[in-house]
Protein backbone atom coordinates (compact mmCIF):
# COMPACT_ATOMS: atom_id res chain seq x y z
CA UNK A 1 0.00 0.00 0.00
CA UNK A 2 0.90 3.43 -0.23
CA UNK A 3 0.93 5.54 3.10
CA UNK A 4 -0.65 8.88 3.44
CA UNK A 5 -0.83 10.95 6.49
CA UNK A 6 -3.83 9.75 7.87
CA UNK A 7 -3.22 5.74 7.61
CA UNK A 8 0.40 6.89 8.61
CA UNK A 9 -1.24 7.72 11.78
CA UNK A 10 -3.54 5.22 12.63
CA UNK A 11 -0.01 2.87 12.88
CA UNK A 12 0.93 4.38 16.21
CA UNK A 13 -1.54 5.00 19.24
CA UNK A 14 -0.38 5.78 22.62
CA UNK A 15 -0.71 2.29 23.84
CA UNK A 16 0.17 0.63 20.81
CA UNK A 17 1.81 -0.13 17.90
CA UNK A 18 0.98 -1.42 14.24
CA UNK A 19 2.82 -4.67 12.90
CA UNK A 20 3.42 -2.99 9.91
CA UNK A 21 5.89 -0.55 11.34
CA UNK A 22 7.98 -3.46 11.73
CA UNK A 23 7.43 -5.49 9.18
CA UNK A 24 6.53 -3.30 5.92
CA UNK A 25 9.38 -2.29 3.27
CA UNK A 26 7.48 1.29 2.78
CA UNK A 27 7.88 2.19 6.12
CA UNK A 28 11.18 1.27 6.10
CA UNK A 29 11.97 3.47 2.96
CA UNK A 30 9.44 6.29 4.44
CA UNK A 31 11.79 6.06 8.28
CA UNK A 32 14.79 6.32 6.16
CA UNK A 33 13.49 9.61 4.51
CA UNK A 34 11.97 11.13 7.52
CA UNK A 35 13.26 9.91 10.62
CA UNK A 36 16.71 9.27 9.39
CA UNK A 37 16.19 12.02 7.07
CA UNK A 38 15.62 14.57 9.70
CA UNK A 39 17.13 14.30 12.84
CA UNK A 40 20.66 14.59 14.44
CA UNK A 41 22.26 11.13 13.50
CA UNK A 42 25.73 9.99 14.98
CA UNK A 43 28.63 10.76 12.37
CA UNK A 44 31.36 9.83 14.46
CA UNK A 45 34.42 11.35 17.46
CA UNK A 46 36.62 14.12 16.72
CA UNK A 47 39.40 11.88 18.06
CA UNK A 48 38.94 9.47 15.06
CA UNK A 49 40.13 12.17 12.89
CA UNK A 50 43.15 14.05 14.78
CA UNK A 51 44.89 14.92 11.70
CA UNK A 52 43.57 16.97 8.42
CA UNK A 53 42.97 14.08 5.93
CA UNK A 54 41.98 11.73 8.25
CA UNK A 55 38.44 10.53 7.26
CA UNK A 56 36.02 8.00 8.49
CA UNK A 57 32.86 6.92 6.30
CA UNK A 58 29.35 5.67 6.99
CA UNK A 59 25.52 5.46 5.85
CA UNK A 60 23.56 7.68 7.56
CA UNK A 61 20.32 5.86 6.97
CA UNK A 62 20.77 4.93 3.40
CA UNK A 63 23.34 8.00 2.13
CA UNK A 64 26.61 7.36 2.05
CA UNK A 65 28.56 10.61 3.78
CA UNK A 66 32.42 11.12 4.97
CA UNK A 67 33.55 13.17 7.93
CA UNK A 68 36.97 14.36 7.09
CA UNK A 69 39.33 17.23 8.90
CA UNK A 70 40.57 19.63 6.35
CA UNK A 71 43.53 21.79 6.41
CA UNK A 72 42.63 24.41 8.65
CA UNK A 73 41.41 21.47 11.56
CA UNK A 74 37.82 21.92 10.91
CA UNK A 75 35.60 18.39 10.57
CA UNK A 76 33.36 18.46 7.79
CA UNK A 77 30.38 15.84 6.99
CA UNK A 78 30.28 16.01 3.60
CA UNK A 79 27.96 13.80 0.92
CA UNK A 80 30.62 10.72 -0.55
CA UNK A 81 29.86 11.63 -4.07
CA UNK A 82 32.03 12.60 -6.78
CA UNK A 83 30.18 15.87 -8.47
CA UNK A 84 31.09 14.49 -12.01
CA UNK A 85 29.35 10.67 -12.07
CA UNK A 86 28.67 10.16 -8.67
CA UNK A 87 31.10 7.24 -7.56
CA UNK A 88 31.80 7.26 -3.64
CA UNK A 89 34.83 9.27 -3.48
CA UNK A 90 36.79 7.17 -0.62
CA UNK A 91 35.41 3.99 0.50
CA UNK A 92 37.44 2.46 3.04
CA UNK A 93 36.18 2.68 6.74
CA UNK A 94 39.05 5.36 7.87
CA UNK A 95 42.31 6.33 6.16
CA UNK A 96 44.10 9.88 5.37
CA UNK A 97 44.85 11.76 1.87
CA UNK A 98 45.46 14.63 1.14
CA UNK A 99 42.81 15.58 -1.06
CA UNK A 100 39.70 13.63 -2.95
CA UNK A 101 40.14 12.27 -6.08
CA UNK A 102 37.60 9.89 -7.72
CA UNK A 103 38.71 6.47 -8.89
CA UNK A 104 36.74 6.40 -12.04
CA UNK A 105 37.95 10.01 -14.07
CA UNK A 106 40.11 11.78 -11.49
CA UNK A 107 38.50 14.32 -10.62
CA UNK A 108 39.87 15.86 -7.80
CA UNK A 109 38.70 17.60 -4.38
CA UNK A 110 40.17 19.76 -1.24
CA UNK A 111 39.56 18.24 2.23
CA UNK A 112 36.47 20.84 2.46
CA UNK A 113 34.55 19.20 -0.41
CA UNK A 114 35.83 22.20 -3.03
CA UNK A 115 36.18 21.00 -6.96
CA UNK A 116 39.79 21.48 -7.67
CA UNK A 117 40.43 20.24 -10.65
CA UNK A 118 39.12 18.36 -13.96
CA UNK A 119 40.91 16.46 -16.17
CA UNK A 120 41.11 17.22 -19.93
CA UNK A 121 39.19 20.60 -18.85
CA UNK A 122 39.01 21.63 -22.40
CA UNK A 123 36.13 19.40 -23.33
CA UNK A 124 34.07 21.09 -21.41
CA UNK A 125 34.48 25.02 -22.81
CA UNK A 126 31.59 26.51 -23.92
CA UNK A 127 29.14 24.27 -22.92
CA UNK A 128 27.83 25.87 -19.64
CA UNK A 129 29.85 23.79 -17.53
CA UNK A 130 31.48 25.87 -14.52
CA UNK A 131 34.21 24.24 -12.44
CA UNK A 132 33.81 26.83 -9.53
CA UNK A 133 29.80 26.60 -9.76
CA UNK A 134 29.27 24.68 -6.04
CA UNK A 135 26.80 22.43 -8.02
CA UNK A 136 29.58 19.98 -8.89
CA UNK A 137 31.97 20.01 -5.22
CA UNK A 138 31.05 17.28 -3.16
CA UNK A 139 27.99 18.34 -1.25
CA UNK A 140 28.18 19.43 2.58
CA UNK A 141 25.41 17.75 4.75
CA UNK A 142 22.42 20.34 5.67
CA UNK A 143 24.09 20.82 9.16
CA UNK A 144 26.83 19.12 11.47
CA UNK A 145 27.84 20.34 14.60
CA UNK A 146 29.27 18.22 17.74
CA UNK A 147 29.09 18.34 21.45
CA UNK A 148 32.37 17.14 23.79
CA UNK A 149 33.43 15.39 20.44
CA UNK A 150 31.02 13.91 18.96
CA UNK A 151 29.56 14.77 15.89
CA UNK A 152 26.16 14.43 14.98
CA UNK A 153 24.81 15.68 11.18
CA UNK A 154 21.42 16.50 9.39
CA UNK A 155 20.02 16.10 6.13
CA UNK A 156 17.59 18.62 7.23
CA UNK A 157 18.27 22.55 6.99
CA UNK A 158 15.51 23.35 9.16
CA UNK A 159 16.37 21.14 12.60
CA UNK A 160 16.72 23.08 15.87
CA UNK A 161 20.18 23.20 16.49
CA UNK A 162 22.07 20.53 17.85
CA UNK A 163 22.22 21.34 21.59
CA UNK A 164 18.31 21.56 21.60
CA UNK A 165 17.61 18.61 19.85
CA UNK A 166 19.95 17.17 22.89
CA UNK A 167 18.26 18.52 25.83
CA UNK A 168 18.27 17.31 29.47
CA UNK A 169 19.26 14.31 27.88
CA UNK A 170 22.60 15.90 27.06
CA UNK A 171 23.77 15.41 30.72
CA UNK A 172 24.64 11.93 30.32
CA UNK A 173 27.26 12.56 27.00
CA UNK A 174 28.63 15.37 29.46
CA UNK A 175 28.90 13.16 32.28
CA UNK A 176 30.63 10.46 29.79
CA UNK A 177 33.21 13.17 29.05
CA UNK A 178 33.45 14.55 32.78
CA UNK A 179 34.26 10.57 33.98
CA UNK A 180 37.89 11.47 32.41
CA UNK A 181 39.88 13.49 34.70
CA UNK A 182 40.81 16.14 31.31
CA UNK A 183 37.38 15.87 30.59
CA UNK A 184 38.18 14.29 27.02
CA UNK A 185 37.45 11.17 25.89
CA UNK A 186 38.70 9.10 22.85
CA UNK A 187 37.80 6.16 20.59
CA UNK A 188 40.05 3.21 21.63
CA UNK A 189 40.01 -0.36 21.42
CA UNK A 190 38.36 -1.50 18.14
CA UNK A 191 34.76 -2.05 16.89
CA UNK A 192 32.55 -4.67 17.25
CA UNK A 193 29.77 -4.67 14.16
CA UNK A 194 26.88 -6.90 15.16
CA UNK A 195 24.35 -7.98 12.31
CA UNK A 196 20.86 -8.08 13.64
CA UNK A 197 17.96 -9.94 11.76
CA UNK A 198 15.64 -7.94 12.78
CA UNK A 199 14.23 -4.24 12.35
CA UNK A 200 16.38 -1.55 13.92
CA UNK A 201 13.56 -0.22 16.50
CA UNK A 202 13.75 -3.42 17.95
CA UNK A 203 17.26 -3.28 19.14
CA UNK A 204 16.43 0.41 20.59
CA UNK A 205 13.15 -0.74 21.85
CA UNK A 206 15.52 -3.09 24.08
CA UNK A 207 17.53 -0.64 25.80
CA UNK A 208 15.24 0.11 28.71
CA UNK A 209 13.17 -2.90 28.42
CA UNK A 210 14.01 -3.32 32.20
CA UNK A 211 11.13 -5.96 31.98
CA UNK A 212 13.25 -8.71 30.16
CA UNK A 213 17.19 -9.08 32.11
CA UNK A 214 15.66 -11.28 34.47
CA UNK A 215 14.05 -13.93 31.70
CA UNK A 216 16.31 -13.53 28.64
CA UNK A 217 19.75 -12.98 30.77
CA UNK A 218 18.74 -15.52 33.60
CA UNK A 219 20.81 -18.44 31.86
CA UNK A 220 23.93 -16.45 32.24
CA UNK A 221 23.90 -14.99 35.29
CA UNK A 222 22.62 -18.80 36.26
CA UNK A 223 25.78 -19.96 34.89
CA UNK A 224 27.95 -17.43 36.13
CA UNK A 225 26.54 -17.36 39.43
CA UNK A 226 26.86 -21.20 40.06
CA UNK A 227 30.20 -21.80 39.01
CA UNK A 228 31.46 -18.22 41.22
CA UNK A 229 29.91 -20.61 44.24
CA UNK A 230 32.55 -23.20 43.52
CA UNK A 231 35.65 -21.42 43.86
CA UNK A 232 37.49 -21.04 47.00
CA UNK A 233 36.51 -17.91 48.63
CA UNK A 234 40.26 -16.26 48.98
CA UNK A 235 39.91 -16.59 45.00
CA UNK A 236 40.97 -13.47 43.40
CA UNK A 237 38.88 -10.86 42.48
CA UNK A 238 37.36 -10.58 38.81
CA UNK A 239 35.68 -7.63 37.13
CA UNK A 240 33.12 -10.50 35.77
CA UNK A 241 31.65 -11.24 38.79
CA UNK A 242 30.93 -7.38 39.37
CA UNK A 243 29.45 -7.23 35.66
CA UNK A 244 27.11 -9.91 34.61
CA UNK A 245 25.37 -10.83 37.97
CA UNK A 246 23.74 -7.51 37.70
CA UNK A 247 22.03 -8.79 34.28
CA UNK A 248 19.28 -10.70 36.94
CA UNK A 249 18.50 -7.86 39.00
CA UNK A 250 15.13 -7.89 40.35
CA UNK A 251 12.07 -6.42 38.99
CA UNK A 252 12.00 -4.07 42.41
CA UNK A 253 15.44 -2.95 41.47
CA UNK A 254 14.47 -1.74 37.98
CA UNK A 255 11.89 0.24 38.99
CA UNK A 256 13.68 1.95 41.72
CA UNK A 257 16.19 2.69 39.10
CA UNK A 258 13.30 4.68 37.13
CA UNK A 259 13.21 6.19 33.52
CA UNK A 260 13.47 9.10 32.07
CA UNK A 261 12.30 10.63 28.85
CA UNK A 262 12.71 13.74 26.77
CA UNK A 263 11.42 15.89 23.68
CA UNK A 264 12.83 14.09 20.46
CA UNK A 265 12.80 10.28 21.67
CA UNK A 266 15.75 10.28 23.87
CA UNK A 267 15.71 8.53 26.98
CA UNK A 268 18.07 6.75 30.19
CA UNK A 269 17.29 4.49 33.00
CA UNK A 270 18.94 4.88 36.06
CA UNK A 271 20.39 8.26 37.45
CA UNK A 272 20.98 7.94 40.97
CA UNK A 273 21.33 3.98 40.09
CA UNK A 274 21.67 1.33 37.88
CA UNK A 275 23.01 -1.92 37.32
CA UNK A 276 26.46 -0.50 36.97
CA UNK A 277 26.47 1.49 40.11
CA UNK A 278 28.39 -1.20 42.44
CA UNK A 279 31.51 -1.45 40.01
CA UNK A 280 34.69 -0.98 42.59
CA UNK A 281 36.35 2.03 41.74
CA UNK A 282 40.73 2.32 41.19
CA UNK A 283 42.24 4.21 43.84
CA UNK A 284 44.31 5.73 41.09
CA UNK A 285 41.25 7.04 39.15
CA UNK A 286 39.42 8.23 42.09
CA UNK A 287 43.25 10.02 43.21
CA UNK A 288 43.40 11.04 39.48
CA UNK A 289 39.90 12.66 39.40
CA UNK A 290 39.91 14.22 42.96
CA UNK A 291 42.82 16.15 42.00
CA UNK A 292 40.75 17.88 38.44
CA UNK A 293 37.57 18.48 40.05
CA UNK A 294 37.61 18.77 43.70
CA UNK A 295 35.76 15.89 45.87
CA UNK A 296 32.44 16.69 45.66
CA UNK A 297 32.24 17.37 41.97
CA UNK A 298 34.24 13.97 41.98
CA UNK A 299 30.93 12.61 43.82
CA UNK A 300 28.57 14.36 41.67
CA UNK A 301 29.88 12.81 38.68
CA UNK A 302 30.48 9.29 39.38
CA UNK A 303 27.32 8.86 41.20
CA UNK A 304 25.13 10.05 38.25
CA UNK A 305 24.83 6.33 37.20
CA UNK A 306 22.80 6.00 34.48
CA UNK A 307 21.98 2.50 32.43
CA UNK A 308 21.44 3.00 28.82
CA UNK A 309 21.15 6.27 27.35
CA UNK A 310 19.41 6.51 23.57
CA UNK A 311 19.71 9.65 21.33
CA UNK A 312 17.09 8.82 19.00
CA UNK A 313 17.14 7.27 16.49
CA UNK A 314 21.27 6.39 15.60
CA UNK A 315 23.29 6.76 19.32
CA UNK A 316 22.78 4.72 22.51
CA UNK A 317 25.42 5.23 25.00
CA UNK A 318 26.96 4.22 28.50
CA UNK A 319 28.31 6.65 30.40
CA UNK A 320 28.90 4.39 33.51
CA UNK A 321 30.97 2.32 30.88
CA UNK A 322 32.72 4.76 28.22
CA UNK A 323 30.80 2.17 25.36
CA UNK A 324 28.49 2.97 22.65
CA UNK A 325 26.39 1.03 20.41
CA UNK A 326 25.39 2.54 17.21
CA UNK A 327 22.21 1.66 15.26
CA UNK A 328 22.81 1.08 11.36
CA UNK A 329 19.66 0.23 9.52
CA UNK A 330 20.06 -1.93 6.31
CA UNK A 331 16.73 -3.33 5.24
CA UNK A 332 13.08 -3.86 6.98
CA UNK A 333 14.28 -6.61 8.84
CA UNK A 334 17.82 -6.14 9.09
CA UNK A 335 20.69 -3.37 10.77
CA UNK A 336 24.17 -3.49 11.98
CA UNK A 337 25.19 -2.31 15.41
CA UNK A 338 28.48 -1.34 16.28
CA UNK A 339 30.26 -1.20 19.51
CA UNK A 340 32.74 1.23 19.99
CA UNK A 341 35.10 2.01 23.19
CA UNK A 342 36.12 4.66 24.69
CA UNK A 343 39.79 5.58 27.04
CA UNK A 344 39.16 8.67 29.05
CA UNK A 345 41.59 11.06 28.93
CA UNK A 346 43.95 11.37 32.15
CA UNK A 347 42.52 7.97 33.65
CA UNK A 348 44.47 4.73 33.98
CA UNK A 349 44.42 1.51 31.84
CA UNK A 350 42.14 -0.53 33.94
CA UNK A 351 39.14 2.33 32.31
CA UNK A 352 39.45 1.31 29.39
CA UNK A 353 40.50 -2.71 30.03
CA UNK A 354 36.85 -2.63 31.86
CA UNK A 355 35.00 -0.80 28.95
CA UNK A 356 36.71 -3.86 26.84
CA UNK A 357 35.98 -6.50 29.07
CA UNK A 358 32.24 -5.06 29.37
CA UNK A 359 31.33 -5.23 25.59
CA UNK A 360 33.16 -8.25 24.95
CA UNK A 361 30.99 -10.03 27.81
CA UNK A 362 27.85 -8.12 26.84
CA UNK A 363 27.92 -7.00 23.63
CA UNK A 364 30.05 -8.94 21.52
CA UNK A 365 29.00 -11.54 18.69
CA UNK A 366 30.53 -14.12 20.70
CA UNK A 367 29.31 -13.17 24.05
CA UNK A 368 27.01 -14.91 26.26
CA UNK A 369 24.06 -11.82 26.53
CA UNK A 370 24.10 -10.68 23.10
CA UNK A 371 22.99 -13.62 21.44
CA UNK A 372 20.14 -14.07 23.71
CA UNK A 373 18.79 -10.56 23.18
CA UNK A 374 18.98 -10.96 19.20
CA UNK A 375 17.53 -14.42 20.04
CA UNK A 376 14.19 -12.15 21.15
CA UNK A 377 14.49 -9.94 17.95
CA UNK A 378 14.39 -12.01 15.21
CA UNK A 379 11.54 -14.53 16.87
CA UNK A 380 9.95 -11.05 17.24
CA UNK A 381 10.47 -10.04 13.25
CA UNK A 382 9.36 -13.59 12.19
CA UNK A 383 6.43 -13.32 14.84
CA UNK A 384 5.21 -10.59 13.27
CA UNK A 385 4.25 -12.01 10.20
CA UNK A 386 1.17 -13.69 11.69
CA UNK A 387 -2.00 -11.87 11.47
CA UNK A 388 -3.03 -13.09 14.53
CA UNK A 389 -2.71 -9.68 15.96
CA UNK A 390 -1.96 -6.45 14.08
CA UNK A 391 -0.48 -4.93 17.04
CA UNK A 392 2.22 -4.61 19.19
CA UNK A 393 1.34 -3.24 22.88
CA UNK A 394 2.92 -0.86 25.02
CA UNK A 395 0.86 0.05 28.16
CA UNK A 396 2.95 -0.61 31.03
CA UNK A 397 2.16 2.22 33.48
CA UNK A 398 0.11 4.25 30.64
CA UNK A 399 -1.21 7.42 31.54
CA UNK A 400 1.24 7.54 34.65
CA UNK A 401 4.94 9.55 33.40
CA UNK A 402 5.15 12.16 35.09
CA UNK A 403 5.76 15.69 33.37
CA UNK A 404 8.49 17.67 34.67
CA UNK A 405 8.56 20.55 32.21
CA UNK A 406 11.37 19.40 30.19
CA UNK A 407 11.19 15.70 30.69
CA UNK A 408 9.00 12.91 31.90
CA UNK A 409 9.78 10.15 34.71
CA UNK A 410 8.48 7.18 35.63
CA UNK A 411 9.03 3.64 37.57
CA UNK A 412 12.11 2.11 35.33
CA UNK A 413 10.03 -1.25 34.62
CA UNK A 414 7.03 1.27 32.48
CA UNK A 415 6.99 1.70 28.86
CA UNK A 416 7.86 5.30 28.95
CA UNK A 417 10.95 4.55 26.98
CA UNK A 418 8.91 3.18 24.18
CA UNK A 419 5.85 6.15 24.68
CA UNK A 420 8.82 8.48 24.13
CA UNK A 421 10.57 6.73 21.30
CA UNK A 422 7.05 6.78 19.37
CA UNK A 423 6.15 10.18 20.29
CA UNK A 424 9.19 11.30 18.27
CA UNK A 425 8.24 8.88 15.21
CA UNK A 426 5.43 10.18 14.60
CA UNK A 427 6.60 13.91 14.96
CA UNK A 428 9.42 12.85 12.00
CA UNK A 429 7.13 10.70 9.85
CA UNK A 430 3.85 12.97 10.70
CA UNK A 431 4.95 16.36 11.42
CA UNK A 432 3.61 16.27 15.09
CA UNK A 433 5.16 18.49 17.47
CA UNK A 434 7.81 16.62 19.99
CA UNK B 1 65.67 -39.16 6.23
CA UNK B 2 65.16 -40.22 9.88
CA UNK B 3 64.46 -36.55 10.87
CA UNK B 4 62.50 -36.16 8.22
CA UNK B 5 60.51 -38.79 9.09
CA UNK B 6 60.78 -38.00 12.89
CA UNK B 7 59.23 -34.57 11.66
CA UNK B 8 56.24 -35.95 9.83
CA UNK B 9 55.63 -38.40 12.71
CA UNK B 10 55.42 -35.48 15.11
CA UNK B 11 53.44 -33.41 12.59
CA UNK B 12 50.63 -36.46 12.49
CA UNK B 13 50.56 -36.85 16.10
CA UNK B 14 50.05 -33.05 16.43
CA UNK B 15 47.44 -33.36 13.45
CA UNK B 16 45.59 -36.32 15.67
CA UNK B 17 45.38 -33.98 18.74
CA UNK B 18 44.19 -31.03 16.47
CA UNK B 19 41.41 -33.10 15.22
CA UNK B 20 40.78 -34.49 18.57
CA UNK B 21 39.68 -30.94 19.54
CA UNK B 22 38.24 -30.07 16.15
CA UNK B 23 35.57 -32.73 16.74
CA UNK B 24 34.76 -31.96 20.69
CA UNK B 25 33.83 -28.67 18.55
CA UNK B 26 32.09 -30.54 15.89
CA UNK B 27 29.20 -32.18 17.81
CA UNK B 28 29.96 -30.23 20.15
CA UNK B 29 30.93 -31.19 24.24
CA UNK B 30 32.52 -28.60 25.60
CA UNK B 31 33.20 -30.86 28.52
CA UNK B 32 35.38 -32.84 26.75
CA UNK B 33 36.41 -29.89 25.05
CA UNK B 34 37.67 -27.65 28.42
CA UNK B 35 39.91 -30.82 29.27
CA UNK B 36 42.44 -30.13 26.32
CA UNK B 37 42.98 -27.52 27.98
CA UNK B 38 45.76 -26.60 30.69
CA UNK B 39 44.66 -24.61 34.26
CA UNK B 40 45.80 -21.42 32.74
CA UNK B 41 44.42 -21.98 29.50
CA UNK B 42 42.81 -19.23 27.21
CA UNK B 43 40.87 -19.45 23.76
CA UNK B 44 41.22 -15.66 21.52
CA UNK B 45 39.19 -15.25 18.95
CA UNK B 46 40.83 -11.10 17.72
CA UNK B 47 38.48 -8.54 16.37
CA UNK B 48 40.82 -7.38 14.26
CA UNK B 49 43.98 -8.12 11.79
CA UNK B 50 47.34 -8.89 13.78
CA UNK B 51 46.10 -8.04 16.94
CA UNK B 52 48.18 -7.75 19.58
CA UNK B 53 46.86 -7.34 22.62
CA UNK B 54 43.27 -8.66 23.96
CA UNK B 55 42.72 -6.44 27.30
CA UNK B 56 43.38 -3.23 25.78
CA UNK B 57 41.34 -4.23 22.24
CA UNK B 58 38.12 -5.34 21.79
CA UNK B 59 37.68 -9.42 20.65
CA UNK B 60 34.84 -11.37 19.71
CA UNK B 61 36.48 -14.03 22.32
CA UNK B 62 38.82 -14.08 25.04
CA UNK B 63 38.40 -17.02 27.77
CA UNK B 64 40.09 -18.25 30.22
CA UNK B 65 39.33 -20.96 32.14
CA UNK B 66 37.08 -19.71 34.43
CA UNK B 67 35.27 -18.06 30.95
CA UNK B 68 35.29 -21.38 29.82
CA UNK B 69 33.48 -22.88 32.76
CA UNK B 70 30.54 -20.20 32.60
CA UNK B 71 29.89 -21.10 29.16
CA UNK B 72 30.10 -24.54 29.51
CA UNK B 73 27.42 -24.37 31.76
CA UNK B 74 25.30 -21.18 29.65
CA UNK B 75 25.67 -23.48 26.38
CA UNK B 76 23.44 -26.49 28.03
CA UNK B 77 21.35 -24.15 29.98
CA UNK B 78 17.62 -24.32 29.44
CA UNK B 79 16.51 -21.04 29.14
CA UNK B 80 19.39 -19.58 27.15
CA UNK B 81 17.10 -18.44 24.34
CA UNK B 82 20.17 -18.63 21.71
CA UNK B 83 21.15 -22.24 22.78
CA UNK B 84 17.50 -23.26 21.89
CA UNK B 85 19.20 -24.35 18.37
CA UNK B 86 20.69 -27.33 17.08
CA UNK B 87 24.77 -26.32 16.60
CA UNK B 88 26.41 -28.76 14.04
CA UNK B 89 29.83 -27.79 12.97
CA UNK B 90 32.37 -29.33 10.62
CA UNK B 91 35.97 -28.33 11.11
CA UNK B 92 38.74 -29.34 8.11
CA UNK B 93 42.20 -28.34 9.41
CA UNK B 94 45.34 -28.29 7.21
CA UNK B 95 48.44 -26.24 6.11
CA UNK B 96 49.70 -27.83 9.92
CA UNK B 97 53.11 -26.36 10.54
CA UNK B 98 55.38 -26.62 13.61
CA UNK B 99 56.31 -22.49 14.22
CA UNK B 100 58.14 -23.18 17.12
CA UNK B 101 59.67 -25.57 19.54
CA UNK B 102 61.11 -25.21 23.21
CA UNK B 103 61.31 -27.87 26.40
CA UNK B 104 58.20 -28.87 26.26
CA UNK B 105 56.11 -26.72 24.81
CA UNK B 106 55.24 -26.18 21.03
CA UNK B 107 53.70 -23.66 18.95
CA UNK B 108 51.65 -25.36 16.22
CA UNK B 109 50.04 -22.78 13.42
CA UNK B 110 47.30 -24.23 10.95
CA UNK B 111 44.22 -23.22 8.44
CA UNK B 112 40.79 -24.68 9.21
CA UNK B 113 37.46 -23.99 7.77
CA UNK B 114 34.46 -24.43 9.88
CA UNK B 115 31.16 -25.01 8.62
CA UNK B 116 28.95 -24.26 11.20
CA UNK B 117 25.08 -25.09 11.08
CA UNK B 118 22.63 -22.92 13.77
CA UNK B 119 19.23 -21.85 13.35
CA UNK B 120 18.91 -23.12 10.08
CA UNK B 121 21.49 -21.15 8.70
CA UNK B 122 25.11 -22.66 7.64
CA UNK B 123 27.99 -20.17 8.37
CA UNK B 124 31.38 -20.58 6.76
CA UNK B 125 33.66 -19.13 9.33
CA UNK B 126 37.76 -19.92 7.73
CA UNK B 127 41.02 -18.38 8.97
CA UNK B 128 44.26 -19.44 11.16
CA UNK B 129 44.80 -21.52 14.01
CA UNK B 130 47.94 -20.88 16.58
CA UNK B 131 47.98 -23.93 19.11
CA UNK B 132 50.46 -23.36 21.95
CA UNK B 133 50.96 -26.91 23.41
CA UNK B 134 52.47 -28.09 25.97
CA UNK B 135 53.72 -31.73 27.08
CA UNK B 136 51.95 -32.96 30.32
CA UNK B 137 52.35 -36.86 31.10
CA UNK B 138 53.00 -37.58 27.51
CA UNK B 139 49.37 -36.06 26.34
CA UNK B 140 49.42 -32.80 24.65
CA UNK B 141 47.42 -30.23 26.58
CA UNK B 142 46.27 -26.38 24.88
CA UNK B 143 47.80 -23.25 26.93
CA UNK B 144 46.63 -21.09 24.45
CA UNK B 145 44.28 -20.91 21.17
CA UNK B 146 44.17 -18.06 19.02
CA UNK B 147 41.59 -17.94 16.34
CA UNK B 148 42.00 -15.19 13.20
CA UNK B 149 39.35 -15.72 11.18
CA UNK B 150 40.11 -14.18 7.90
CA UNK B 151 36.86 -11.49 8.59
CA UNK B 152 37.48 -11.15 11.97
CA UNK B 153 36.88 -6.93 11.45
CA UNK B 154 33.63 -8.01 9.58
CA UNK B 155 30.15 -7.92 10.10
CA UNK B 156 29.14 -11.67 12.21
CA UNK B 157 25.95 -12.57 13.72
CA UNK B 158 25.52 -14.39 16.72
CA UNK B 159 28.80 -16.66 16.78
CA UNK B 160 27.09 -19.10 19.07
CA UNK B 161 30.01 -21.25 20.12
CA UNK B 162 33.80 -21.36 20.06
CA UNK B 163 35.32 -21.90 16.48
Amino acid sequence: MSYNESTLDGLVTPTKIHRSVYTDPEIFDLEMERVWGKAWIFIGHESQVPEPGDYTTLNLGKVPVVMVRDKEHKVHVLHNRCGHKGAKLVDKRCGRIGGFRCCYHGWTYRLDGKLLGVPNIKGYEGTGFDKDDPQYSMQKLARYDSHRGFVFATLDADAPNLRTWLGGAGDVLDNLCDRSPEGEVEVAGGILRYEHDCNWKMFIENLNDTMHPMIVHRSVVDAANEYIKTLPEDSPHRDEAEIIPPFGASYENFEATGITGFRYGHHYDGGKSSIHADYSVDPDYETAMIASYGKERTREILTFNTHNTLYYPSLTIKSAIQNIRIVRPVAVDKCVIETWSFRLKGAPDSLLQRTILYSRLINSNGSMVGPDDHTAYFRMQEGLRSQASDWVEMHRNYGTDKDLGDRWTNTGTSDLDMRSQYGAWRHYMLGEAS
Amino acid sequence: MTDRNDYLNRIRTIEEFLYEEASYLDRPDLDKWIELYTEDGTYWMPATEDQEDPVNHISLFYDDRVMMEIRRRNFVHPRAASKDYTVRCSHIISNVRIEEESDGGLIVTSNFQCVMYYHDKQTLYAGRYRHELVDIDGQYKIRHKRVDLINCDGVHGSIIIYV
